[in-house]
């Protein structure tokens, strides 16, 4: 069985690693975007089961990929997880609209991260509606 | 005295130190749960402070940056060393 697969954006080398070390620990395959242009064409071509997503990006920042990924009919349902070194006002809200499933600011406990990454794949494969 | 939320410092502050802060917490946890090889008891007790250490100043951001509110001890914005070593 294929496993999981995890898109990771994020401009900061060091949180890539430390999250890639962390989701691959529980069996995730992890792929890296470090800008917004990168990620739009890791969403097109790779079809992860899950972004998670920073907000502060170079060549757009996270709001721009989550609205390119609304505007496609065969990537919208993919659940993105918004972590983010922003502030709460005016981002949380925000991204929430824009169609994320969960917003976290860093740093994120690992429990907590994982916990959500868990639900947002079983709502998102039809086995859980995410209000239980 | 705490950044107006939403202000341009506020903002610079909250995506820099989150996220050296958030490194932090990411490779203390992957020390301690062992994922970079198995600690000695002293080793997990000092990664252990550190990340201590480091909760204690993301409630000082969280309640600085987002004005969320830390518990009543922690809500003086004064950062000290937090360890359960003996002096």
């Amino acid at each position: 069985m294929d496993k999981t697969k995890i898109l990771v954006v994020d401009d900061n080398p060091t949180i890539r690693k430390g999250l890639s070390v962390r989701l691959r620990a529980n069996d995730y395959e992890v792929l890296f975007a470090e800008d917004a242009i990168s990620a739009t064409a890791a969403l097109v071509t790779e079809r992860p089961d899950l972004v998670i997503l920073d907000l502060g990006l170079p060549g757009g920042d996270g709001f721009v990929v989550m609205e390119r990924l609304q505007r496609n009919d065969r990537l919208a349902s993919i659940p993105v997880i918004v972590l983010t070194g922003r502030e709460l006002a005016g981002n949380r809200d925000r991204a929430l609209q824009a169609g994320a499933t969960a917003f976290f600011q860093k740093p994120v406990e690992d429990s907590t991260l994982l916990f959500a990454i868990r639900k947002a794949l079983d709502v998102s494969r039809g086995e859980l509606r995410f209000d239980e | 005295m705490p950044t107006q939320p939403g202000s341009n410092l506020s903002a610079y502050l909250s995506h820099e130190l989150r996220n050296a802060l958030a490194c932090i917490h990411q490779f203390g946890n992957i020390l301690v749960d062992g994922l970079a090889g198995e600690l000695t008891g002293e080793q997990r007790e000092y990664v252990g402070i550190m990340l201590e250490n480091a909760s204690k100043i993301r409630s000082v951001l969280d309640s600085a940056l987002d004005g969320v509110p830390g518990p009543p001890e922690k809500s003086t914005n004064k950062i000290e060393c937090v360890s359960k070593l003996e002096t």
